[in-house]
């Protein structure tokens, strides 16, 4: 009987989210340190709100040809990558497909812009001096990303803040 | 195999280790979150919000719009606060114009006809080359009818017919026609009668419904809206007669109950009033029109039409009360109406000393034309499509050998249905540009389909009701979503293959050269100052980058007018007019109605639109038709019963509706109903009023009107 509860729980909390996550890279390798130390930029020269208030969430193709126009024909990780960005999307002119890991569902009406007050990596992972992008870990069965913040977090988060958890508040 | 006791205690134990971890929680809880996301719910697309101007041709009157757009694909008509025809408000009927680009019925490419009511599609070259054969084939025996007299193709089509020997290019009917009549024939006019009625403090809805479909509905409303501050007092009084109680007469501050056809009665009633208070006007034959209107006593106009002399009074010191008043007369469903009654309600203007003068009406000067040999906008008035119909119906006049149909359905739009449509059965090959499967386009030939307003160039001119001229460009906001090619282009380049120069190669290149003609008159782009501002300052900006302000989808403004010589009262056809009670054979008057809401002469009512339909206008089915108690008594019906209204011309079914608004002796009809075409959510619904509208030719201007139609009404 011990054996068949230690198997239960090694099945439950280890082999299972094993099976029950799809594993998914970005289309690029991005390195976030080498853009923010080396480069000198800030999270919001590529994550930022447009002139209408709303958030953009991941830079455009556009957004990175201004710095990455032209293949460089480097050897390292980091020019491959920058290379195949340019091939597969500056010259077709197609939009990098980024990966998000917190996306909610459309019934769920978020703004960026209520919550700019808080630091990003309180909700978010903090990716600002990662050299790669973490992988996407996608349930099998709802399609949301694991770390798709749940209702129960918002409504702590509100309530221990003085926000209304009245529905209307995120379901429009 | 059995299950051993250690084998028994391990499943248990492993029950029990899976019941202490996330599997069954999570699986609970992912499964249910399953359950939401089906493939066929549609997913939200993010992305930068803007505004484009649009132009919307959903009515004749034209909408200017703003859309809004999410990562430029467009989602939302809203309207254009920078635009003086739209203020920030948008018409019931182009309010869907984005949702209307991926509606059922839509055309999704040319298609030729192979068998009744059974069309296959087939490419644009081929289509366009039989289109040329055709026009080559038919020559001077073409016809067209357009359904847009405010918009530039129209010269691409008078010049192309023109080129081809033909004159037969037809407007589908409208108010304008009306008052080009009465204006410019009878009275002696110049220029198309416009109406200040921003800077009006008396308003005389004479048969037009204002506040609904009127010429240019929205920014009379919005005119209305600022007379009406909130907890101020009221900047001017609404005075509306009709039958029945309108949307407009909803919010008037007086209302009089007239007949349909009763109108000119009505306004010859208060002439006569005005004129016993001391009202006069130079016109040359003003002593005639004192004579007949001193014939038209109270007592008079209460016997005819049941006006009573305390409401006559009422109304007639408004007018004198008032500094600015205003008459606007009009059909109320824009179209059919009599030049008798808009003749005597221009006359009130000339009494009332308001012709030219802010609040008063405006003669506004027609915009230049741009494509060789094309009619000018009033010439093409002239042609009265439904005096044409009915002598090819009769044989006085030879059938075209082929007919081209833009912006138009008149299989289901015209009067007396029946009649006309076995004129239309007539033209030997019907070409149809409609973006819509429309009654017209379903006996059509050729289907050659255009681009939505939305997705194309075009262009709005003065649209008639308006105080001020302007000139309003369309720039598309997408690319078509069916295999759609504008129509204008289409003939352009047909005109080349048949031989006539028309002097353009593209649409587009038309409306270059027409912002170039504007911009050479006197005018300015409005924004700042709101053309209503120029006219009561009597004095308008200067200079401005014309097609830069116009391509934003800003309005070019003129406060020009026409200067007038010789304006009449139009007394010798005034007194050829009388109110006709109706005969016992068809003992009731119709008063059809006008919602833009319930869709236009060429749109079926928007799906969109159907949660604004109330249970006293449709349900299911069914459509319904007003009458006051008392009526539905003297013809023996009640409420909920099917009925059949019969008139001279045909008739339709509807059920009955008890509603005391609507004033003894009339039934009141909603138009937009009983489409046999279009797709699920039009078809089958209720039925075609325009069937029942028999045709009559006006005695003194030969104009077709059906102003004043009689019917009997029957059970079942």
């Amino acid at each position: 009987m011990f054996l068949g509860l230690l198997f239960g729980l090694g099945f439950g909390w280890f082999v299972f989210p094993q099976l029950l996550y799809s594993e998914v890279t970005q289309p690029i390798p991005f390195n976030h340190k080498v853009h923010v130390e080396d480069a000198g930029m800030s999270c919001e020269d590529c994550h930022r709100f447009r002139d209408d208030g709303s958030y953009a969430g991941f830079p455009t193709t556009e957004d990175c040809a201004q710095c990455h126009a032209v293949a460089t024909g480097g050897e390292t990780p980091g020019e491959k990558a920058i290379d195949k960005f340019v091939t597969e999307y500056v010259d077709t002119g197609k939009e990098v497909v980024w990966q998000t890991y917190q996306y909610q569902p459309d019934n769920v009406y978020f703004t960026h812009s209520a919550h700019q007050h808080l630091e990003c990596a309180q909700c978010h992972p903090d990716l600002g001096k990662s050299e790669t992008t973490p992988v996407l870990y996608r349930n099998k069965i709802t399609g949301y990303s694991k770390d798709t913040m749940k209702m129960w977090q918002c409504e702590r988060c509100h309530a221990e803040n003085g926000v209304s958890n009245a529905c209307h508040v995120c379901h429009k | 195999m059995s299950l051993t006791r250690r084998g028994f205690l391990f499943v248990l134990g492993a029950g029990a280790g899976v019941t202490f971890s996330p599997v069954l929680w999570k699986l609970t809880d992912d499964v249910s979150i399953w359950t939401q996301n089906w493939s066929w719910i549609p997913r939200l697309q993010y992305g930068a919000l803007a505004k484009k101007p649009g132009l919307s041709k959903a009515f004749g009157g034209g909408a200017p719009v703003q859309v809004l757009t999410v990562a430029g694909r467009p989602a939302e008509a809203l309207g254009n606060p920078d635009h003086p025809l739209s203020q920030g408000g948008i018409p019931a009927v182009a309010a869907p114009e984005v949702q209307m680009l991926y509606k059922e019925a839509r055309v999704k490419g040319p298609m030729k006809k192979v068998g009744d009511g059974k069309f296959e599609p087939i490419a644009w070259e081929d289509a366009e080359a039989m289109l040329a054969a055709k026009l080559k084939e038919a020559g001077a025996a073409t016809a067209m009818i357009t359904g847009d007299v405010n918009g530039t193709t129209a010269e691409v089509f008078s010049g192309l017919l023109k080129g081809l020997g033909s004159s037969d290019v037809y407007p589908m009917p409208c108010e304008q026609q009306t008052a080009a009549k009465g204006w410019q024939d009878v009275m002696g006019g110049r220029g198309t009668p416009g109406f200040d009625i921003e800077n009006s403090d008396c308003i005389l809805a004479l048969g037009a419904d204002l506040l609904e479909s009127w010429g240019t509905p929205v920014r009379n409303a919005k005119a209305f809206g600022r007379t009406r501050p909130t907890g101020e007092k009221p900047g001017a009084t609404w005075i509306a007669c009709a039958p029945l109680k309108t949307r407009t007469v909803a919010v008037a501050d007086i209302f009089v109950a007239v007949p349909p056809g009763g109108e000119a009665t009505f306004a010859l009633g208060l002439a006569n009033m005005l004129i016993a208070a001391g009202a006069s006007t130079g016109a040359a034959d003003f002593d005639a029109f004192k004579s007949l209107a001193a014939g038209y006593t109270p007592a008079k106009v209460q016997d005819l039409i049941g006006v009573t002399p305390e409401a006559l009074k009422k109304v007639a010191e408004a007018l004198r009360a008032a500094k600015k008043p205003l008459v606007v007369p009009g059909s109320a469903i824009s179209q059919g109406g009599s030049a008798v009654a808009f003749v005597a309600g221009m006359a009130l203007n000339l009494l009332l000393g308001n012709v030219g003068k802010p609040g008063g009406v405006r003669a506004l000067p027609e915009l230049p034309t741009v494509v060789s040999g094309a009619l000018s906008r009033d010439k093409l008035l002239d042609n009265d499509l439904v005096a044409w119909l009915s002598a090819v119906e009769s044989g006085k006049k030879a059938a075209p050998k082929l007919l081209m149909v833009y912006e138009a359905n008149p299989r289901y739009a015209l009067p007396a249905a029946a009649k006309l449509g076995a004129a239309l059965d007539k033209a030997g090959f019907v070409v149809s540009f409609s973006s819509f499967m429309d009654e017209t386009a379903a006996k059509a030939d050729l289907i050659m389909p255009n681009p939505l307003s939305l997705e194309r160039y075009d262009d709005l001119q003065t649209p008639y009701g308006s105080g001020f001229a302007s000139y309003t460009l369309g720039t598309p906001v997408t690319k078509p979503v069916a295999n759609a090619k504008s129509s204008a282009d289409v003939l352009l380049a047909a005109a080349q293959k048949v031989g006539v120069n028309l002097g353009f190669s593209s649409f587009e290149a038309v409306l270059e050269a027409k912002m170039a003609a504007v911009e050479g008159l006197s005018g300015f782009i409005a924004g700042e100052t709101q053309p209503w501002q120029a006219i009561a300052q009597g004095s308008a900006p200067m200079g401005a980058a014309v097609a830069d302000g116009l391509k934003k989808g800003k309005a070019w403004a003129s406060i020009r007018t026409v200067e007038q010589n010789g304006i009449q009262t139009g007394a010798a056809l005034l007194a050829k007019a009388g109110f006709k009670k109706p005969a016992a054979d068809f003992p009731l008057l119709i008063a059809p109605l006008f919602q833009l809401n319930m869709g236009t002469p060429s749109m079926a009512m928007p799906e969109y639109n159907l949660p604004t339909l109330q249970e006293s206008e449709a349900k299911g089915a069914a459509m319904y038709v007003g009458l006051n108690a008392a009526t539905a008594k003297a013809v023996g019906v009640s409420q909920g019963d099917t009925v059949t209204v019969s008139s001279e011309a045909g008739s339709f079914k509807a059920r009955v509706d008890i509603d005391e608004s609507v004033m003894p002796g009339v039934v009141a009809a909603y138009l937009g109903f009983g489409h046999t075409a279009w797709d699920k959510f039009a078809k089958g619904r209720g039925d075609n009023v325009n069937k029942a509208l028999a045709i009559a030719e006006e005695p003194g201007t030969g104009l077709s009107t059906w102003a004043a139609v009689a019917v009997k009404i029957a059970k079942g």
